[in-house]
C-alpha cells in the first residue's frame, strides 16, 4: 500500500433514507460481472433487510478485521451454506415432465438449514405496531486499511491509485484467508476457479469515467461516489462536513469506504394507539451497534435540517441529499456507457 | 478532479480479464412493453454476438421543472435482469401441443404449419356452431401485444373479455366523484406535495422507479404518512405510520373531514365551486332538488344551489365557477315546486356533516378502525393546511367497498382543495396519449392524409355531442361519444361479470349469504335482474365460448377463483385454448396449444405511455429471437391466412356477427394488412411501417412533437408528449402538457371551472341513485367488510410483491436469487405460535372457497389476524399449481350493477361490477411433511 491512495480514495455513500430494498444495485452487479455458472451464488453487492442475519448468515459475528493493537483479528471463513443460495430450479421437469401438479417449480436444495442472499427480507424485529426494519445495501468496502491485503499469502491482493482494492486472480491461490480477514465478510470463492472473487468496483467503468453499477443503476437515487479527499464534493461534504455519512462498524478497524447515511424512522406507539413523540422506532442503541456513536449526532443533524424545511428555511444539507440533478450523485463519473464504444 | 483513472502498469495484465467483459458491439433503446405501469422506462440494450448482453437505464432524462429532481434513472431490479430472461429456461422456443390430458404438462413440438392449420379448424367450427362470437380473448394491458391481438379480434369479430373489468384497477370510488378515475400527477410533481398520504399503496414494493420523489419531498419539507395495516415497507421513510384494522378506511377517511368541518378550516370556496356539497337536497326524499320538480319540465340532472341574495339558482352545468358567490353550505330552505307543494330543501353538506357528526367523531371511528383520535386530528389540520397528495394504488379498488375507502379520500381533498394544483390530488391510471398507434391500424389507407381523415371524423363526431349538449365540455363530449359509440355493443364477453356470472358458474358464489352485503334489503341476484330488466345493461348471447387465445393474459393466474373456478365450468366449453406468450404461464400449462412469442429487445414495441411520465419510449428490435419465437403481429397474421384459406376450402365465403354486422373472407387479410401495405416482400408483416405510422400518426394527432417518427426516436431516444390527445383517459386529465412543469390533472377544472363528467357535473360526493340511498351509500360512509369465503379469523391482504411484473418474470433465475426462490405468505408470530407454525413451513391455507399451500415467512411487521399474501407468483410454484387465488370467491359489489343515471352506465374499462378479493377471510394450519 503506498502513501498516495491514503489520500486519493474513492468512497461511496449510500442514504438509507432513500434506500428502498429494490436489489436493483444487487441485479445490475449480478447481471454485469457474475453470471457464470461458478459464480451462481456470488451477489457482490447485496441489500438486506436491518435487524437480521443478512448474509453470509451471521456475518457481524464471523470477526476479522483489526483488534484495538491494529493486529489482525482471527475470523471465520463463510462457507457456503452461511451465504446459502445459488439455487438450481426444476423448470424442465414443472414445464414438461408430465407431472400435473405433482412438481411445482422450487428451489433443489435441502430445506434443512436453507439460506440466501435476502433471506431474511422484511422480517425486522420488534412487536406489531412497533416493529421496525430498513435496508441496507453492503459492497466491498475497499477500506484504506484492507485487513484482506494484509492477510492474503499470495500477495495477489493489492490496493489501486483509485483505492479500489482488487485481488489479481491469476496470483490467488484459493487460500480463503482473505474471507477469514474481510470483517464485512463480502468475500466469495469460487471453487471451480479455486479463487477467491469480490466487488470490483467497476474498475473497467471507472477508468471509462463511468459510475459503478449499483451506483448508476440506483432507482432510488439513493448512492453517491466520488472521491472522498475532493473537497466540496457530496461524499466528502456528507462524510467530513454535515458528518452524517457513517462507516458501518467502524470498530472492525479497517477504515471502510462506503459510508452509510443512518436512517430516521416514523415515531413508534404508545399503549393506547397514540403516537409516541419521545421515541424514534428504531432503537438508537440497534443503530449505535452499527455506525457507532457519531449515529446520534448524525441522525439530530438530519431532523434538525429536514426541520427547517419545513418551516420553510434553506437547508444546504437537504439540497445536497436531494440531489437535484442526478449526475451529482454521480461524482465525476458520469459518462454515459451508451455513448462510449467499449470495444476501442 | 476528474474522472480519468490511469491503468495501473503493474496490475493490467490481468486487469484486463475484466475489461474485457464489459465489452459490445452494438447498443439499442429498450423498454419492457410489459404490464409494468407506469413502466416507461428508458433502457440501453447492450448487444455482443447478436445476443442480447445485458441492459442498463438510460439515465437520459434532462430536468422538466427546475428546482425539480429529474426523473433518472428510471428502472429497477426486473428490468436490469429482463436480459436474463431471454435465453433462461422458461423461455419458449418452439410450438408446442398438448399430448396427453389438458394440465398434464406433457407436450409435442409441432410445426408452426400444423399449429395454425389445427387453430384455424377449430376457430372455423366454432363460428359455424353458433358465430365468431364464440372465439374469445381476454384483453390484455401488454402494451406489445395489445395491438395484434386487437386488431386480429377485430379482423375476424371475436370477442374480447374487457381488461379492466377482469383484473379490477378500478377505482371505482374515483370514478363515482369524478365521473372518471384516470387523473394522474406525473411521478415528479410528488415533490411539490406538503403532506404525501400512502394509502392503499406500497410504493417502496411498486414503485421503485419513482420512488425517489416520495423521498425527495421529504427532505424538501413534506410530511409522509403511511397508512396501513400491517407495519408495511413503505413506513420505512415515513414521517407516521398509521396502522389500521384492516379494511375500515372508509371510517378513518371521513372521521378527518368530520374534524375538518367541525374546526371550520375547510376551503369552502373550493367545496362550492368543485364539488356538489352546495347542491340543495330534498329532506323529504333525500333526493337532489331537480328542475324537473321546481318547473315540472326541464332536465332531470339540473340541480340548485342556494343565492343567500336571490334564493334558488340554477346550479350551471357548463362552468363551475362562481366568481365569488357565496351560495350557501348551511341552513334549511323552503322551496314551492311544480305541483303547488314546498318542501323543504338544505345543501348536501348539511346531510354530510350530520352524518359525520353522528357517526363519526374520531372517538368514535377509533372503535372501527383502531387509530388514535388525536392522530385522526393531527393529520386532519395536515391535510386542511397544506398541498396534499394521497398515493392510492390499485388496492383499495380490489375491497369490497373500495367504492366507499374512495370516496372518503376524495372527500377528503375535495373539503381541503386538495386538486387541480401542483403537489395535490388522488390517482389511478391512465393511458392513451399514443393515439396513432390506434389509428395507423384502423385507418383505410396509408400516409397522412387517411390518418388525417379519421381524426376529422373524429372531431365532427365530438362536435356532433357538444352541439346536442352546449354544456358539454370536448371532454365530456368524448366520453359520451365513446359510452354510446364501442360502448354500446356489449358483444359476448365484453363484460367479465356477466361472462363469468353466464358460463363459469360465479352466480353461486355471488348469491353465497354472508360473502357480500347482507346488510342490503334485497340480495345480489334480485339487484342484478333489476340492472337487466331495467336495460342498464344489455343481455350478452349465452353461446358458450368455443376458443379462447390467450395473448398477453393468463386467466388461471389472474382470474379470481383460479382453476377451482375455471377448470370444471370454463374449460370443458373451451375447444381449443391456445396460449401465445415468451414463456411458461400457468393458464400454458393447461393449454392445448403454446406458441412461442418473440421478447422485448427482440421486436419493435412501445412500453405503456402514460401521464406518470409523459414520454414514449421505443423498445428497438435489437436481437432476433431464439428458436422459433415470432412476433405477435406475425403470429396473427399467419393464424388469418390459414383461417382464410381454411375458410375458402370449406366453402365459407362470409359470416355473420351477432351484432348484425358480417365478416367477407376474401376481404380479411386485406383489412389487417391495410390493403397489404403492411405486408413485407417475404409475406410477413412490416413491423418497421406499422411503427412509424404510428408514431407519424400521433404527431398528426398533436400529441407527439412534428417531426417524431420511428427514425427520431432512435436518434435522439424517448419523445416527451406536448398533449394529452382525444382519448378518454387522455382527455379526462383535464390539463394542459406544460413543457417545463411537472403535469398534476384537473387544471381545466380549477383554472376553467370545466364541469366534470358527473351526472351532477361536479365533483359528486352525494349520489341520489335509488340504489345508493336504499344501501345508505348516497354519502361517503363506512360499512363492514363483508366475510368473503366464510366466518374465519384471518384476512388475506396482498398487493404487487417487489419481485416481478405480475407472474411475467418469477421464474427469471436473477430474480429467483434475490429472495427465497419460492411463494411465501407473510404471518404474525402469535398467530404462527397460536398455530404451531414456524418459519418457512408448509401451512395449508383454507376457506369456504377452496385451498393453497404456502411456505410462511414469520414477521412482526404483520398485524395479528392478517396474511399477507403479495400477488404475482405463478401457480405452477405453489404446490398442486394451487396459489392464493383458488381462495378467492371473487365477490363483485352488487352497486356495480347500477345504470341510468349519468355516469353511472357501461363504460368499458370505467364501469361495471368488477371482482374483488381483499380481506377474504381464511385460516391456516401446518402441514406435516414427512423428513
Amino acid at each position: 500500500m503506498n502513501a498516495a491512495t491514503e489520500k486519493h480514495q474513492i468512497a461511496w455513500v449510500v442514504d438509507l433514507n432513500k434506500c428502498i430494498g429494490c436489489q436493483t444495485c444487487s441485479v445490475a452487479c449480478k447481471v454485469l460481472w457474475t453470471r457464470d455458472d461458478s459464480e451462481k451464488a456470488q451477489w457482490w453487492c447485496s441489500v438486506n433487510t436491518q435487524p437480521g442475519e443478512g448474509t453470509p448468515r451471521g456475518w457481524e459475528n464471523m470477526g476479522g478485521g483489526y483488534d484495538a493493537d491494529g493486529k489482525l483479528s482471527p475470523g471465520k471463513t463463510p462457507t457456503p451454506e452461511d451465504f446459502g443460495g445459488g439455487f438450481d430450479f426444476n423448470h424442465e421437469e414443472v414445464f414438461y415432465g408430465g407431472s400435473a401438479g405433482k412438481k411445482h417449480l422450487e428451489p433443489q436444495a435441502p430445506r434443512e438449514g436453507r439460506w440466501a442472499m435476502n433471506w431474511d427480507e422484511d422480517q425486522g424485529a420488534g412487536e406489531w405496531p412497533n416493529s421496525y426494519y430498513f435496508y441496507m445495501p453492503r459492497l466491498c468496502n475497499h477500506c484504506t486499511k484492507p485487513a484482506c491485503v494484509e492477510a492474503c499469502p499470495s500477495k495477489a491482493m493489492y490496493k489501486r491509485d483509485d483505492g479500489l482494492v482488487l485481488r489479481d486472480e491469476d496470483v490467488c491461490k484459493g487460500s480463503k484467508d482473505c474471507m477469514a480477514a474481510c470483517p464485512y465478510k463480502k468475500i466469495y470463492f469460487n471453487e471451480e476457479k479455486n479463487v477467491a472473487q469480490h466487488c470490483i468496483g467497476c474498475f473497467p467503468r471507472i477508468e471509462a469515467g463511468v459510475a459503478p453499477a449499483c451506483v448508476r443503476q440506483c432507482p432510488g437515487r439513493a448512492v453517491f461516489i466520488g472521491w472522498l479527499d475532493e473537497a466540496g464534493s457530496p461524499v466528502n461534504r456528507l462524510v467530513h462536513e454535515h458528518k452524517i455519512a457513517l462507516p458501518l462498524h467502524p470498530e472492525y478497524g479497517t477504515r471502510p469506504n462506503v459510508y452509510y447515511i443512518p436512517p430516521l424512522s416514523p415515531h413508534p406507539l404508545n399503549e393506547d394507539m397514540s403516537i409516541n413523540t419521545d421515541k424514534s422506532r428504531i432503537p438508537p442503541e440497534y443503530l449505535e451497534g452499527l455506525f457507532g456513536p457519531d449515529v446520534h449526532v448524525a441522525l439530530k443533524t438530519l431532523q434538525s435540517e429536514m426541520d427547517k424545511r419545513r418551516e420553510g428555511k434553506e437547508s444546504d444539507l437537504m439540497k445536497t441529499l436531494i440531489a437535484y440533478k442526478w449526475e451529482e450523485l454521480l461524482g465525476p463519473f458520469t459518462a454515459d456507457p451508451a455513448l462510449i464504444n467499449a470495444a476501442d | 478532479m476528474d474522472a480519468k483513472v490511469d491503468k495501473d502498469p503493474i496490475y493490467s495484465g490481468w486487469e484486463d480479464l475484466y475489461r474485457d467483459k464489459w465489452q459490445w458491439d452494438e447498443v439499442y433503446w429498450g423498454s419492457h412493453c410489459v404490464d409494468c405501469y407506469p413502466g416507461s422506462c428508458p433502457m440501453r440494450v447492450y448487444v455482443k454476438d447478436g445476443i442480447v448482453w445485458r441492459e442498463e437505464q438510460a439515465g437520459s432524462f434532462n430536468t422538466i421543472e427546475e428546482g425539480v429532481p429529474d426523473f433518472n434513472p428510471m428502472g429497477c431490479q426486473k428490468g436490469a435482469s429482463w436480459s436474463q430472461s431471454l435465453y433462461g429456461p422458461d423461455r419458449l422456443l418452439y410450438p408446442l401441443k398438448r399430448v396427453g390430458e389438458r394440465g398434464e404438462g406433457k407436450w409435442n413440438r409441432v410445426s408452426w404449419d400444423d399449429a395454425l392449420d389445427d387453430i384455424a379448424e377449430s376457430m372455423l367450427d366454432a363460428i359455424e356452431e353458433f358465430g365468431p362470437h364464440t372465439v374469445i380473448h381476454e384483453g390484455t394491458p401488454e402494451y406489445a401485444t395489445v395491438h395484434p391481438t386487437n386488431k386480429f379480434f377485430g379482423t375476424i369479430g371475436g370477442g374480447d373479455i374487457d381488461l379492466n373489468g377482469s383484473i379490477n384497477d378500478f377505482s371505482i370510488g374515483l370514478y363515482e366523484t369524478f365521473g372518471k378515475f384516470s387523473p394522474v400527477s406525473s411521478a415528479d410533481d410528488w415533490f411539490h406535495s406538503e403532506v404525501i398520504l400512502i394509502w392503499h399503496m406500497n410504493p417502496v414494493f411498486t414503485r421503485i422507479p419513482f420512488y425517489h420523489f416520495i423521498a425527495e419531498a421529504r427532505y424538501n419539507g413534506c410530511q409522509v404518512i403511511n397508512i396501513s395495516p400491517d407495519i408495511n415497507p413503505s413506513h420505512l421513510h415515513a414521517d407516521i405510520q398509521v396502522p389500521i384494522n384492516g379494511a375500515t378506511d372508509p371510517a378513518f377517511g371521513i372521521s378527518m373531514v368530520q374534524v375538518i368541518l367541525e374546526e371550520g378550516i375547510a376551503d369552502y370556496d373550493f367545496m362550492r365551486e368543485q364539488t356538489d356539497l352546495g347542491y340543495l337536497v330534498r329532506t323529504d326524499t333525500r333526493r337532489y332538488l331537480r328542475e324537473t320538480d321546481v318547473t315540472g319540465e326541464g332536465r332531470e340532472d339540473q340541480m340548485y344551489q342556494w343565492d343567500p341574495a336571490s334564493g334558488l339558482k340554477l346550479a350551471d352545468r357548463a362552468d363551475m365557477r362562481l366568481n365569488g358567490l357565496q351560495i350557501a353550505l348551511e341552513g334549511t330552505f323552503d322551496v314551492k315546486l311544480a305541483d303547488g307543494s314546498t318542501v323543504q330543501v338544505r345543501p348536501a353538506l348539511v346531510a354530510l356533516k350530520e352524518h359525520l357528526d353522528a357517526k363519526y367523531t374520531p372517538e368514535q371511528q377509533q372503535e372501527i378502525t383502531g387509530v388514535h383520535p388525536d392522530t385522526i386530528r393531527l393529520i386532519a389540520r395536515m391535510v386542511a393546511a397544506k398541498r396534499t397528495n394521497i398515493m392510492l394504488g390499485y388496492n383499495a379498488c380490489k375491497f369490497y367497498h373500495g367504492d366507499l375507502i374512495e370516496r372518503a379520500m376524495c372527500l377528503l381533498l375535495g373539503v381541503t382543495g386538495n386538486w387541480g394544483k401542483q403537489g395535490t390530488g388522488i390517482r389511478c391510471w391512465a393511458s392513451g396519449m399514443h393515439e396513432g398507434q390506434f389509428i395507423a391500424i384502423e385507418k383505410p389507407a396509408p400516409g397522412a392524409q387517411a390518418a388525417s381523415m379519421v381524426i376529422a371524423a373524429r372531431e365532427a363526431q365530438f362536435q356532433e355531442f357538444m352541439d346536442k349538449d352546449p354544456s358539454a365540455t370536448l371532454e365530456i363530449a368524448i366520453r359520451d361519444s365513446q359510452r354510446l359509440g364501442e360502448g354500446a355493443e356489449q358483444p359476448l364477453a365484453a363484460i367479465p361479470a356477466l361472462f363469468w356470472y353466464n358460463h363459469c358458474g360465479y352466480g353461486e358464489r355471488w348469491n353465497t349469504p354472508g360473502w357480500g352485503d347482507d346488510s342490503l334489503p334485497r340480495g345480489f341476484q334480485e339487484y342484478m335482474d333489476e340492472a337487466m330488466e331495467a336495460g342498464w345493461w344489455k343481455r350478452p348471447p349465452v353461446d358458450p365460448p368455443r376458443v379462447l387465445i390467450e395473448c398477453g393474459g393468463n386467466m388461471l393466474r389472474r382470474t379470481r377463483g383460479g382453476k377451482t373456478a375455471l377448470l370444471d365450468t370454463l374449460w370443458p366449453k373451451l375447444k381449443k385454448i391456445v396460449t401465445i406468450d415468451f414463456r411458461i404461464s400457468q393458464t400454458a400449462l393447461y393449454a392445448d396449444y403454446v406458441l412461442p412469442a418473440a421478447q422485448h429487445y427482440e421486436k419493435i414495441g412501445f412500453s405503456i405511455p402514460t401521464p406518470h411520465v409523459l414520454n414514449l419510449n421505443l423498445s428497438d428490435k435489437a436481437a432476433d429471437s431464439p428458436g422459433e419465437a415470432r412476433s405477435e403481429w406475425n403470429i396473427f397474421y399467419h393464424l388469418l391466412k390459414k383461417f382464410v384459406k381454411k375458410a375458402k376450402e370449406r366453402g365459407i365465403e362470409e359470416y355473420d356477427l351477432h351484432t348484425g354486422d358480417k365478416r367477407v373472407i376474401g376481404e380479411l387479410l386485406s383489412r389487417f394488412t391495410m390493403g397489404g401495405y403492411y405486408e413485407d416482400e417475404d409475406g410477413n408483416m412490416d413491423e418497421e411501417k406499422i411503427n412509424d405510422e404510428g408514431v407519424r400518426d400521433s404527431v398528426l394527432c398533436g400529441t407527439l412533437p412534428m417531426g417524431t417518427n420511428l427514425e427520431s426516436l432512435r436518434e435522439n431516444g424517448p419523445a416527451r408528449f406536448v398533449d394529452f390527445g382525444v382519448t378518454g383517459m387522455g382527455s379526462a386529465q383535464a390539463s394542459p402538457i406544460e413543457k417545463d412543469k411537472t403535469h398534476v390533472p384537473f387544471r381545466n377544472h380549477t383554472e376553467g371551472g370545466d364541469p366534470f363528467p358527473t351526472y351532477a357535473r361536479r365533483a359528486q360526493f352525494y349520489i341520489d341513485h335509488e340504489w345508493f340511498l336504499e344501501a345508505e351509500e348516497h354519502l361517503p360512509t363506512h360499512k363492514p367488510n363483508p366475510m368473503a369465503g366464510g366466518d374465519y379469523p384471518i384476512g388475506i391482504t396482498s398487493g404487487h410483491n417487489r419481485w416481478s411484473i405480475h407472474a411475467m418474470n418469477q421464474a427469471n433465475e436473477v430474480i429467483l436469487g434475490t429472495h427465497r426462490g419460492e411463494p411465501n405468505v407473510m404471518i404474525n408470530p402469535d398467530d404462527a405460535k397460536a398455530r404451531g407454525i414456524g418459519d418457512d413451513e408448509l401451512i395449508r391455507v383454507f376457506n369456504d372457497v377452496g385451498e393453497f399451500k404456502v411456505r410462511t415467512k414469520i414477521a412482526p411487521n404483520v398485524k395479528p389476524g392478517q396474511l399477507i399474501s403479495y400477488n404475482g407468483w405463478a401457480g405452477f410454484q405453489y404446490t398442486e399449481w394451487s396459489g392464493e387465488n383458488e381462495t378467492e370467491p371473487g365477490m363483485v359489489k352488487w352497486i356495480g350493477f347500477a345504470g341510468g343515471y349519468g355516469h353511472l352506465n357501461y363504460f368499458p374499462i370505467e364501469w361495471q361490477p368488477v371482482p374483488v378479493s381483499r380481506w377474504t377471510r381464511c385460516d391456516y394450519e401446518k402441514v406435516e411433511e414427512a423428513l
